[in-house]
């Protein structure tokens, strides 16, 4: 190729080893500068901070692995019997309740107490509770035999306002010591089992997550209780209550809302108090109309009154004018707004039937009130129904079961089902957190969050050890810590700001300096590299 | 004279009558010269201590009780206003200014709370909160905008029961005060401008006002001290419509000419002809009706103000005895005349609407205006980007009293004032004016600048208050968008201390202009530029050095045979060469 010049052309003089060797220190030292503390310094002022978290702990947890919540339900039975025919009876009833069983977790375990006032107790019906003071804190339900002479035996009834089970049972009935099959010991098993029936469909739902349900369930009420749990809050430590009043009209302008809530809502409110706080707030709106896209009520002549459609039911608050915010404060809200219709428009009913009240899952509930007689202030005995809508709308909407009839009872098994769905809640959000940790390596995690997960995980395994003891409540407490601390430490807001820093704007930032810069090192090297191989070959 | 005693009257007749746990509206309508009306609204409603604090919400609206409560706010005051009151023409401003808030939107408030820091975390919640609630931008409201003032403001209600009082306020000037304020504010009556004088607040005349400001007080009034409290809410709109501006129809808002025959030409002109018209002054008051002017009709009353008493007359005019008033409605009202028949009021009928029919007329006598106490004007001097200097004129008009008063400026960090070149002056009087000085100074991007002055002004006479400023030069990112608009200084507030005394507690104020200020602005590419720029000098500089310190020296015949890339192209071109050189 090279077609020569027409001078001639000299080679340079030989290098020598000094410059030779001075050359290659300089390029070695630059790229030294370059590793040693270009390198080091670039990465230390980049790098982000990532706290250690315990991540096999926390996807133990996710994975179920580490707590398999089993849900032990201490029920005394007090007999008056003979401690030895008492314990056999147990014993009988125990064996067939746990031939019953469909749900291994759910464990139903029968104690002996000593009946509290063993003479003529049976006839006495104790109102003020007395007869569970003694028994332990763990009991969940106590059991009274009680033996009559009378009627249909053995028969039983529920305490409604009592953790308390009475069973009537004729002294005949009692299995003697070689029998192994008792028809009151299979009576009572079956109650218990009956009694529990939708506690152990809802936590088997819970365990599972899918719709696997027992085949004594009818689907009736496997719809029924997927209803139920759609319409209800996710729990929270803390409820707002907002009791509003609307009127398209200036009256009534007023309500006698302190009275009725301190006699209607308070009793409830009070038998929740163990699972939830509860703030309440109550407002009155005058002139509130319905929002254009619904029809206005039309007058039924058969019914002799106003109508509204059913398919505007849904449309009926009009969420754009009514000041119907949620509450400050932690918590969601829960409101419970009472529309009472312009006077020349009442009665108002919902079309084609005369219920005129509905519930908005997981929002609140809604009450048409047709007042008897229309004046400034609704006096409480006319605010009495809706406040009965109000407090069974607010028992689903916090997610209460409706069976059995004992209202201590329900609550107790709301406090299960609320602690294990938050130790399942919390778990999958440290798992979700896990995951993000692993999957974004250029998220930032402050320490506070290593903080929140450690804080949440040893109150999941005290929750998680409190349910084997049956101490439900304060295993619904740590439950409610370890998911708060978890949610917060997947929220904590200085994690998100990173995500979306692209490396082509690295790439912008860092391209105009270093290009220009690495050139000439790089091909700097590559020659030197290249004649000291040439020089080693040529050796 | 006496129409000028009416208007005092009048104002002090609303402010006695707080007691009852009630709701109590009232509009005034007050022509004033040059064709504008001032609209002034007054809504207040209260609510028991008790009910208030147990959250049974009746005429408080519950989403404003609920961030009150929320920030232990025990007192609350917030102003949304746009334009400028014309105290030349005007006269004196309605509530003596003490429901008037500067331009954009300013805010005080009473916090309770144990520490500085707490107040100040409580007012940065109620802030934010606020700004949810009103659709303002309430939220930039932050350290650097925040000042605690000494002596301009004082509280209003009765907080016996209560200690630790923090009064923290802040101005956001810049802030655009439109619609979106309105219908929250509306929202917050209890007849929500279905019924009653709210019926006719409309956005479009609302903002198209020469001048306006909505107001919200929040305070607690107690009957004796601790005792029957009511926690009282006064929302307030003054506005000023120009009668010929907001009687144009909303499909057809440009203005026309008049045909020529209906105006009245000045014949002694040497141009009058047909065709050519100097038109003359009209000697008449303007004719209006409620309708026309505020765009919707008046729907009757709330049916929660009192149905009878004085309080039950919800719309008053103050208009000259001779002034035509004629009222159409289909309803029942009742009309009563006060002060010396200087003022109208009306009951208004329930459920019908009602309209206020003022014919055009030629009048005889007129209303004399209420002088105002002081006059102020403020204003930026100098040149350049780097320093300037603010003037305030305040003139005292009254031939007779010296005039006490609280001078407040709540300064942006980036105007940086020289208290040593602060001066005041009068022209008629060797005496020092200043009496007293509060002054916190600014620390960058941390907090602004708080002065506060206490000064008198001899009578009849004018103080010039003059001091020079520098300005900040701000980083890339704190200029806002349309940064060469220039940036809002807050306006002062001038608190009349004496020997004028409002009858009430609200006390008497007035508020200059807000200034604009330009800062120097830089070329927002700037950063891109500087880093290609540095990275080029940086690139080539090292390029160099590494060069001479790698690279072998050798004589000009001792170069080696070119290889690589630049030996294939020469290679290239000497073959194509010879290529031509053949042919």
């Amino acid at each position: 190729m090279s077609t020569g010049g027409n001078e001639e052309r000299k080679n340079p003089p030989p290098e020598t080893k000094h410059s030779l060797w001075l050359r290659r220190a300089v390029i070695a030292s630059f790229w030294a500068v370059v590793a040693f503390l270009g390198l080091p310094v670039w990465w230390k002022t980049t790098a982000i901070y990532r706290a250690d978290l315990p991540l096999q702990d926390m996807t133990a947890w996710a994975n179920g692995q580490v707590c398999k919540p089993i849900f032990p339900i201490h029920i005394a039975v007090q007999a008056p019997l003979l401690p030895h025919d008492a314990h056999h009876l147990i014993h009988a009833t125990q064996q067939t309740l746990n031939d019953l069983s469909d749900f291994p977790a759910h464990q139903l375990r029968l104690v002996f107490a000593e009946p509290p006032q063993p003479a003529n107790a049976s006839q006495q019906v104790v109102a003020d509770g007395s007869g569970t003071a003694e028994l332990d804190d763990t009991v969940a339900l106590a059991v009274r035999l009680i033996p009559v002479e009378t009627g249909a035996t053995p028969r039983s009834q529920l305490q409604p306002f009592l953790a308390t089970l009475d069973i009537y049972y004729s002294p005949s009935q009692i299995p003697s010591e070689s029998s192994t099959n008792s028809p009151l010991a299979t009576y009572i098993a079956q109650e218990l089992h009956q009694l529990y029936a939708q506690e152990r469909v809802r936590l088997s739902g819970l365990y599972s997550n899918a719709a696997s349900q027992s085949e004594s369930l009818s689907p009736e009420l496997a719809v029924q209780l997927q209803r139920d749990s759609a319409r209800a809050f996710k729990y929270a430590p803390t409820y707002h209550l907002t009791f509003s009043l609307f009127t398209p009209t200036s009256t009534p302008s007023a309500w006698d809302i302190e009275a009725a809530l301190r006699q209607y809502m308070n009793p409830i409110l009070e038998s929740f108090s163990g699972i939830s706080n509860f703030t309440i707030d109550t407002q009155v709106q005058l002139y509130a109309n319905f929002s254009p896209s619904i029809r206005q009520p039309e007058y039924d002549n058969d019914a002799k009154a106003w109508t509204i459609f059913k398919e505007d039911v849904g449309g009926f608050i009009n969420a754009a004018e009514w000041p119907l915010s949620p509450s400050i404060g932690r918590g969601p809200t829960i409101n419970f707004a009472l529309y009472v219709p312009d006077e020349a428009q009442s009665p108002l009913f919902v079309q084609g039937s005369r219920d005129n009240s509905w519930l908005v899952p997981q929002w609140g509930g809604l009450m048409i009130l047709n007042p008897q007689s229309y004046q400034a202030t609704l006096t409480k005995e006319a605010l009495v129904p809706a406040m009965q809508v109000f407090s069974t709308q607010l028992s689903s909407l916090l997610g209460l079961p409706q069976t059995p009839a004992s209202l201590p009872l329900r609550i107790s098994t709301l406090i299960r089902i609320h602690a294990t769905s938050l130790l399942f809640s919390a778990s999958s959000t440290l798992g979700a957190l896990a995951q993000v940790y692993q999957k974004m390596p250029t998220i930032p995690v402050p320490d506070p969050v290593a903080k929140s997960v450690d804080l949440s995980l040893a109150h999941l395994h005290r929750a998680c050890e409190l349910l084997r003891d049956g101490r439900f409540q304060d295993a619904l407490e740590n439950a409610r810590t370890a998911d708060g601390e978890a949610e917060k430490a997947f929220f904590e807001r200085s994690m998100v700001g990173q995500v979306y820093f692209p490396d082509e704007h690295k790439v912008a930032v860092y391209l105009p300096l270093l290009g220009p810069v690495a050139v000439p090192l790089v091909m700097a090297a590559l020659k030197e590299i290249k004649s000291g191989i040439a020089a080693v070959k040529g050796r | 004279m006496l129409s000028f005693l009416s208007f005092l009257l009048f104002h002090a007749l609303i402010a006695c009558a707080y007691a009852s746990p009630d709701y109590h509206e009232r509009l005034l309508l007050r022509p004033l010269p040059q064709d504008a009306l001032l609209a002034s609204f007054n809504f207040r409603s209260n609510e028991t201590a008790a009910a208030y604090e147990q959250q049974n919400f009746r005429l408080f609206p519950r989403s404003l009780g609920q961030i009150l409560q929320h920030a232990h706010t025990k007192e609350l005051h917030l102003r949304f206003s746009v334009g400028r009151w014309d105290a030349e023409n005007w006269g004196q401003r309605p509530w003596y200014g003490a429901r008037e808030g500067s331009n954009g939107v300013e805010l005080w408030a009473w916090i309770e709370a144990s520490s500085e820091d707490e107040a100040f975390a409580r007012w940065l919640a109620l802030v934010n909160n606020l700004s949810g609630l009103f659709c303002a931008s309430l939220n930039f409201i932050d350290a650097t905008k925040t000042i605690r003032p000494v002596i301009s403001f004082d509280p209003e209600g009765d907080h016996a029961g209560t200690s630790n009082l923090h009064l923290l306020h802040g101005i956001l000037p810049h802030e655009v005060v439109c619609t979106e304020n309105l219908t929250p504010f509306l929202k917050l009556l209890p007849c929500k401008g279905k019924a009653g004088i709210s019926s006719l607040l409309d956005g479009h005349k609302l903002f198209d006002a020469a001048f306006q400001t909505m107001a919200i007080d929040v305070r607690p009034v107690c009957e004796t001290p601790g005792q029957n409290c009511v926690v009282e809410m006064e929302q307030t709109v003054d506005m000023v419509l120009d009668i010929a501006r907001s009687k144009r129809p909303r499909d057809n808002p440009i203005p026309r000419p008049r045909p020529i025959e209906e105006i009245e030409c000045d014949t002694s002109k040497s141009y009058n002809a047909p065709d050519t018209c100097y038109p003359l002054d009209k000697k008449t008051e303007p004719g209006w009706k409620l309708t026309e002017v505020f765009g919707k009709p008046l729907r009757g009353a709330c049916p929660l103000t009192a149905a009878e008493g004085p309080e039950s007359e919800t719309l008053c005019i103050n208009a000259p005895p001779e002034r035509t008033i004629e009222v159409n409605t289909t309803g029942h009202y009742t009309k009563s005349l006060s002060a010396s028949d200087t003022l109208r009021c009306y009951k208004l009928p329930t459920g019908a609407e009602l309209d206020l029919v003022l014919p055009e007329q030629r009048m005889t006598t007129g209303l004399i205006r209420g002088q105002p106490h002081l006059y102020a004007a403020r204003s930026i001097n100098g040149h350049g980007q780097e320093r300037g200097s603010v003037q305030a004129v305040i003139k005292n008009p009254s031939p007779t009293d010296a005039v006490e008063f609280a001078y407040l400026e709540s300064l942006p960090w980036f105007m940086k004032p020289y208290l040593h070149t602060l001066r005041a002056h009068v022209s008629t009087s060797s005496e020092d004016p200043l009496k007293e000085t509060y002054y916190r100074p600014a620390v960058d991007r941390v907090r602004g600048t708080h002065l506060e002055l206490r000064l008198v002004i001899p009578p009849a006479s004018t103080l010039i208050l003059t001091y020079d400023f520098e300005k900040a030069i701000l980083r890339y990112t704190e200029y806002p968008p349309d940064a060469n608009r220039g940036f809002d200084a807050p306006p002062a507030v001038i608190r009349i201390l004496g020997p004028f005394q409002s009858a009430d507690r609200k006390g008497l104020y007035l508020r200059t202009t807000p200034l604009l200020l330009s800062l120097p602005t830089p070329d927002f590419s700037m950063p891109y530029n500087v880093i290609i720029l540095t990275s080029t000098v940086m690139a080539l500089g090292f390029g160099n050095i590494f060069n001479l310190l790698v690279r072998r020296f050798v004589g000009a015949d001792e170069v080696p045979a070119a290889g690589g890339l630049k030996g294939l192209i020469q290679g290239r071109i000497q073959r194509v060469k010879g290529r031509f050189g053949k042919a």
